[in-house]
């Protein structure tokens, strides 16, 4: 295996300059573990990874797609009723076309009102979304109807 | 668009933007002088390039002191000032709102980036690499003082001067880490400027024997520490501030600066087989193209908006401007390496499969794979709306863990080996022998945690591969002590050697610390009521006893005071009058050696009756981040000179099997 070969291919992607007399095996292992990278990804893994946002809308179109995986869902809040001793929350999310009702648990700002942009990350059961937590974003520009607006340009393309 | 005449306005702003101006005159003239001095070799033409860095550097330096003058002095006629700043803010965050946004923090990357130009400037040997060298810095230099005189200037005057200004974004107040974070970031972006521009240099003058990796093995270490140090700071001000109680979400801003890490850490290790060997001599021109188009291009991802990240920066034109740079370093380094492909054949005998050059090969293949595996998940939702035309697809962590864990597994088994290994050829039976003990040790690791019942692969893997790196690392400086005549004299003798065991030291600390606190953590949620009966969360009994409201200059807070297990703990929600009501949670934090506990208020009772409490119980984060001061320290003991003039390794198992 040690004895120097015949020039091989450049190896990697990363389009080497040739070489004369490498040894070939550090080659072929690269090469070995960039295939299999790939071949892992191209399978799936990097697909069920893959976190999709949807309205509540898009959702309804493709629920036979989604159903079970984990998403995000942006709407706007319908519906709160909140019990902060037991942490309970429960509302819907809506964009005015579907609406879908939500249960998290956890602590939630007396930000959050009727009517306010939400996104929430989780997967539904059923006809019902678990949220597993709130997504806030941040922007450089801050100020917090930003998102609110982004939400209702998005719900304008949904109807 | 510059208009000059707007600037009467604003004597600050046109006295900033003047200089500017000046600092990009002066790289330009610079640049012409270094091609013109390269060309002719002429010694007096260079030399006069040499001193247009210090016209550029002390340039730069003038407009960063007159930012700094206006954020200071409340000069809202500039507009930087009046979108960042605002009267109400401490003198220290006033002074960090130079790098909070965009146009300062490029201003802050040219200035570094002159500073770094000036130093090199005072250390360059007068050789055929002199020019050329300065020459790549001016071209970065040409781009960033090109960027912030005219794109992203923030010395653009307002209209109307507001009363006051819009203030800093409440996320980066929250924490004296912002403060430090970025400044860590940019000195190891820009001192990976240095080994670039040696590499262009010694790509243009055809002279690629090893002098340019051996001047640029100290540049490129100084850079690699303050970006290790940047990210882990990175890490430390998410943990301290966004209340979630982790420390890395690979999001597109941490992982534009992970990229470049994993690249550089490989060429730390590539650039010793071509000084020791004279092999991978084309490779490491490659890598070190590679690690520093990687800095533009994280800074090009989180600046252009093209991947939705939690803190992205708002862009405009600079996305663009920095794709073009990119595409720019990425065309003309391609084109100089195949323009001097023949001269990058390596003279010397291939490595032999099992010899220490060959692990650090293997090595670097595993960070280049892991390199491009981030980038393909950071670019791979961009890729999805592309394709699919849908919006915000992200890629969780799960995706990342899925190859990072393996990885870091197979990185830290030969980090075990590598050491062990002789320069050019390893005898399998003697390697086997010395391999024993470590493999022993190991396996003795795994079975103990799992007698302990730890059933986590990624958790045994990572303790077996520690317990097996610091038994090879203890034997190794064992028997060079034993041989030296001392720890001291070992130490003195080889500090480069001894100062890489230090790091690959600290590394297992935070793989450590970073395997435990994934695997382990606990986290729960409650809400408690002013001076209730204790609740019992996590196994601990929590009490609230207090809730404070305090009003700060620049906003108001809520303190909660909570008892847990009679230990006192004091977990605030600041409100930031620039922040609407958003309120930005700063946990209490009590740091112990073998785990932290973590409290948040998630949220208040107006009315001060009830506190909502997130409690999380993580082991052994702290060894992040001092297994990061120790990595620092390794690196820092590497660049001290031996004791002696000459330093001829002795091949560790030749030692072994005399």
């Amino acid at each position: 295996m040690s004895d120097p070969s015949s020039p091989l291919p450049p190896a990697g992607q990363l389009g080497q300059a040739r070489r004369r007399r490498r040894s070939p095996w550090p080659a072929v292992l690269g090469v070995a573990a960039l295939v299999g990278l790939t071949g892992f990804i191209a399978f799936g893994n990097l697909n069920r990874s893959l976190e999709y946002f949807v309205t509540p809308t898009e959702y309804q179109q493709q629920q036979a797609q989604l159903q079970g995986r984990s998403i995000r869902i942006g709407g706007l809040v319908r519906d709160v009723q909140y019990d902060p001793q037991s942490l309970n929350l429960r509302f819907v999310v809506s964009d005015g076309g579907a609406s879908f009702p939500v249960q998290y648990q956890g602590a939630v700002s007396d930000l959050f009102k009727e009517n306010q942009g939400v996104v929430v990350r989780g997967e539904f059961e059923g006809n019902t979304f678990h949220a597993s937590d709130l997504v806030v974003k941040h922007s450089e520009e801050y100020n917090v109807p930003k998102t609110q607006a982004e939400l209702k340009d998005l719900l304008k393309t949904t109807e | 668009m510059l208009n000059l005449i707007s600037f009467s306005s604003s004597p600050l702003g046109a006295l900033g933007q003047l200089s500017l101006l000046g600092a990009l005159a002066f790289s330009v003239g610079g640049l012409l002088l270094s091609v013109l001095g390269g060309l002719r070799g002429d010694a007096r033409v260079t030399e006069a390039a040499r001193r247009a860095t210090w016209a550029v550097f002390a340039l730069l330096t003038l407009g960063t002191l007159i930012l700094l003058t206006a954020l200071l002095r409340d000069d809202f006629t500039v507009r930087f000032v009046a979108e960042h700043s605002m009267r109400a803010s401490p003198t220290w965050v006033k002074v960090t709102a130079l790098w909070g946004a965009l146009e300062g923090s490029i201003l802050l990357w040219a200035w570094l980036l002159g500073g770094f130009t000036f130093i090199l400037s005072l250390t360059l040997r007068r050789d055929a690499l002199r020019p050329w060298a300065l020459g790549a810095m001016f071209v970065s230099l040409l781009f960033f003082v090109g960027v912030v005189a005219t794109v992203a200037s923030p010395f653009t005057p307002v209209a109307t001067v507001p009363l006051d200004g819009r203030g800093p974004n409440p996320a980066l107040q929250n924490h004296w880490m912002m403060a430090v974070h970025p400044v860590l970031l940019y000195l190891g972006f820009v001192g990976l400027s240095v080994p670039f521009a040696y590499a262009v240099a010694a790509l243009v003058t055809g002279r690629l024997s090893d002098h340019w990796v051996v001047v640029t093995r100290r540049w490129t270490l100084i850079a690699w520490a303050f970006l290790t140090a940047a990210i882990v700071a990175g890490g430390w001000w998410s943990y301290e501030t966004l209340g979630w109680g982790g420390y890395w979400a690979w999001d597109p801003v941490e992982n534009a600066s992970f990229i470049p890490w994993l690249l550089t850490t490989a060429f730390l290790h590539s650039i010793q087989i071509q000084e020791r060997r004279g092999l991978m001599r084309s490779w490491n021109v490659w890598l070190i193209v590679l690690a520093y188009s990687s800095t533009v291009l994280g800074t090009f991802l989180n600046r252009s908006g093209i991947v939705q990240s939690v803190h992205a920066f708002a862009g405009g034109p600079v996305g663009p401007v920095f794709l073009g740079f990119l595409a720019f370093l990425l065309v003309s380094g391609t084109l100089l390496a195949a323009w001097r492909a023949p001269a990058l054949r390596d003279e010397a005998e291939p490595p032999a499969p099992l010899s220490r050059e060959s692990a650090f090969l293997a090595g670097n293949w595993l960070f280049l794979v892991f390199a491009v595996m981030v980038l393909v998940g950071t670019l791979f939702p961009t890729f999805v709306e592309a394709a699919q035309g849908r919006r915000d697809a992200s890629v969780g962590p799960a995706f990342y863990n899925a190859f990072a864990i393996p990885l870091g597994l197979g990185l830290l088994a030969l980090m075990g080996v590598g050491p062990l290994l002789p320069w050019r050829r390893a005898d399998g039976q003697s390697l086997w022998r010395a391999l024993v003990p470590l493999l022993l040790g190991g396996v003795a690791a795994a079975a103990v945690a799992f007698a302990l019942g730890v059933r986590h692969a990624g958790v045994l893997g990572t303790l077996a591969l520690s317990a097996y790196n610091v038994v090879g690392l203890i034997l190794l400086t064992a028997r060079a002590a034993r041989q030296a005549g001392g720890l001291g004299a070992a130490l003195g003798a080889q500090p480069r050697r001894y100062g890489a065991y230090l790091a690959h030291l600290g590394l297992i600390v935070m793989a450590l610390g970073l395997a435990f606190s994934g695997s382990f953590r606990r986290d729960a949620q409650v809400t408690l009521n002013l001076n209730a009966a204790p609740v019992t969360l996590l196994a601990e009994r929590l009490q609230l006893t207090g809730l404070d409201a305090v009003t700060r200059t620049d906003g108001k807070s809520v303190v909660a005071r909570v008892q847990i297990d009679g230990r006192p703990f004091q977990a605030r929600l600041n409100t930031y009058t620039q922040g609407g009501d958003t309120a930005f949670p700063s946990p209490a934090v009590r740091y112990g050696p073998l785990g932290d506990t973590y409290l948040v208020m998630t949220s208040v009772d107006p009315r001060g009756q009830w506190a909502s409490v997130r409690l999380i119980e993580s082991p052994l984060v702290s060894w992040i981040w001092w297994g990061t001061l120790i990595i620092c320290v390794g690196a820092a003991l590497t660049l001290a000179s031996p004791r002696r003039a000459t330093v001829r390794a002795p091949s560790g198992l030749a030692a072994a099997t005399d």
